[in-house]
């Protein structure tokens, strides 16, 4: 690196306009690398952000606990209840429980990704390494659901040997090859990932980690659960239009008798279309907006 | 090359930079001055289009900021406020920006070592003193070795021996060459690094001329006298067309060195009891310049009385 500045010697102070003594820049003396960067260099550098903060590794070691364990830990709890026929439920109900708790974390991750660049001004450095803010969205959203579906697959699978460890020493296991326990563990990655999304989409349009966080939850667990409470059709149809309920189904081998669902992949397709109109409109707001 | 026409940011009802067009030419560091509020980070902020201007338009080397392949290679900058997560080390902070823009790793370490953050690149950059803040901000800067380096007060937090360095360091890299736009609110700093300097105060635009011009426009003199016969001797000076302020027992001269105005009194036969030059320093004329576009200014406390 021949023009790397040094802080030595205070050089002559030079005439008050560039004279012939200035050295004219040589536009090929920059250092060596990627001439033009392109999408893969904003991946990798979003990989790196990703890797390098501790929200990262508490959400993911959170998910992973809070899915596989409690699912593991109910199935212990009802397995003889289960096997008497007194819970009125199915065991297949119960095989992905967890996620129910490891969707939080799924919101946090993705509404931090987002909102952790706000509180701290970090999104400033971002836009100015990165111009094009679709890509640094692209990169965020491609490297979330990717990280969070792998996360989702593995703790539903480790979830379901513990859960099912319990549930078949009472003989009413459930095999992999039985309807829907495949689906429902692919599912847990898929429904995981785009919550992320989901939230990361929230997470751009209000720029606030709590408000973010509280408004993800509301939506996806307490507004989810009280439409259930609306009454005729009208309101069985807005609960089970609600991104929490929608998009949950294709996670369960079979829902709990509770609430109506959509048919797995019909919820999961209604899910995705949610997420996709909110990106939309976050992505646009981030265009627009002054970072 | 930073080239503004017309550039204008309104926040609602507020006008934070109105109109300004500016030339900011390599080979010289300009020092970008005003006092608080002027408006200069805003302008720095649209020059690097995370802001996007109200009308006006800002070009970085004859294209906009955002339509550079690789804007670290291009534009280096120092923002305001730390733009930084506490929770990553200053190594893995660098390590994402050199990836974004395809820069080798090799070049972290380059710019750790310039400006002396090698011991301490792994610590979390939360623990990090503003000065060491500051310094990481300028490596973030010189990361790609760009052409054009934007500093946003750069000596803020820094102590002397730092203060010094980002000096020679912006002379430096104008003197590469490069173009060097550096933001402050202290003329005394500006005095020592600019060449050209860009006034503005409530975003709009009070002097953008050389250092030596501004010094010749601004910085008034005049010569101190005092004499016993102090009225005798202003009588004398006016009638030589000088202009004198009387000030209780001294006069202001000015029109004359203090050389021809002893040389004048000596030869009435008066008597001089002071006779000395006197330069208004450029902190003055500069607070001269922007006294009506100061929002924030300071009001005296009257509480002096009650503690008597
Ligand atoms: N995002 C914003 N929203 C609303 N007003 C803003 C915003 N950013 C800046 N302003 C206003 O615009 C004006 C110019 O601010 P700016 O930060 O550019 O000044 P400055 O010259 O950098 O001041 P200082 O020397 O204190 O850093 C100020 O009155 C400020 O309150
Ligand atoms: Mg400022």
């Amino acid at each position: 690196m021949s023009a790397t500045p040094t802080a030595s010697a205070a050089p002559p102070r030079p005439a008050s306009t560039p004279g012939p003594d200035v050295v004219r820049l040589d536009p090929n003396r920059h250092v060596p690398g990627v001439r033009r960067p392109g999408f893969a260099q904003v991946l990798h550098a979003e990989w790196v952000k990703f890797w390098t903060v501790r929200s990262t590794g508490w959400s993911l070691g959170l998910l992973f606990l809070l899915g596989a364990g409690l699912t593991t830990l109910i199935c212990w709890a009802v397995a003889e209840d289960l096997a008497a026929g007194d819970t009125g439920e199915s065991p297949a109900s119960f095989i992905t429980w967890g996620l129910l708790f490891s969707q939080l974390t799924a919101l946090a991750l993705g509404t931090l990704v987002v909102t952790s660049e706000y509180g701290t001004g970090m999104i400033r450095a971002s836009v100015t390494a990165v111009p094009r803010r679709g890509r640094v969205v692209a990169a965020k959203a491609l490297l979330l659901t990717g990280v969070l579906f792998v996360a989702g697959v593995v703790t539903a699978v480790i979830g379901y040997l513990g859960g099912n460890w319990f549930l078949d020493r009472e003989g009413v296991g459930l095999a992999l090859s039985e309807d829907g326990v495949l689906r429902a563990l692919l599912g847990n990655g898929l429904y995981l990932a785009g919550l992320g999304l989901f939230a990361l989409a929230l997470g751009l349009l209000i720029r606030h980690t709590a408000a973010a966080l509280t408004i993800g939850m509301a939506l996806v667990l307490v507004v989810g659960n009280l439409a259930y409470a609306l009454p005729g059709t009208w309101g069985e149809w807005v609960a089970k239009l609600m991104p929490g309920n929608a998009g949950g189904s294709v996670a369960q081998v079979a829902p709990f008798s509770g609430g109506a669902v959509l048919a797995p992949w019909t919820g999961f397709a209604v899910f995705c279309a949610e997420v996709a109109v909110l990106l939309l409109v976050a992505v646009l707001a981030f265009r627009r907006r002054d970072a | 090359m930073i080239v503004a026409r017309g550039l204008t940011k309104t926040y609602g009802p507020k006008t934070a930079v109105d109109h300004l067009s500016f030339t900011v030419e390599p080979g010289r560091v300009t020092g970008f001055l005003g006092p608080n509020g002027a408006g200069k980070s805003t302008t720095m902020r649209m020059i690097l289009g995370l802001d996007r201007p109200t009308s006006g338009s800002v070009t970085v080397n004859g294209r906009s900021y955002a339509a550079s392949p690789a804007p670290l290679r291009e534009v280096g900058a120092l923002l305001e406020a730390r733009a930084l997560h506490p929770g990553r080390s200053a190594r893995d902070h660098l390590r994402w920006l050199a990836a974004s823009n395809g820069i080798p790793r090799a070049r972290i370490d380059e710019v750790l070592d310039l400006v002396g953050l090698e011991a301490v690149a792994d610590q979390r950059v939360g623990r990090f003193s503003l000065g060491m803040g500051q310094r990481l901000g300028i490596a973030v800067a010189l990361l790609g070795d760009p052409p054009v380096v934007v500093l946003d007060e750069p000596v803020n937090g820094l102590d002397p021996e730092g203060i010094r360095w980002v000096r020679r360091l912006a002379r430096e890299l104008a003197g590469q060459g490069r173009t060097v736009l550096v933001s402050s609110h202290l003329m005394s700093e500006m005095a020592l690094t600019a060449d050209h300097l860009i006034v503005v105060g409530r975003g709009r635009m009070l002097a953008d001329c050389s250092m030596s011009q501004f010094i010749a426009d601004h910085a008034a003199s005049y010569v101190r006298v005092r004499s016993p016969r102090s009225a005798e001797v202003e009588t004398l000076l006016r009638q030589h067309g000088l202009d004198v302020d009387r000030h209780d027992d001294e006069l202001r001269v000015q029109g004359l060195d203090a050389a021809g105005i002893g040389e004048l009194v000596g030869r009435a036969g008066l008597h001089l009891h002071e006779l000395t030059l006197v330069q208004s320093s450029l902190e003055d004329a500069f607070m001269t310049l922007t006294a009506d576009s100061v929002e924030y200014a300071a009001h005296p406390t009257e509480t002096a009385g009650a503690l008597r």
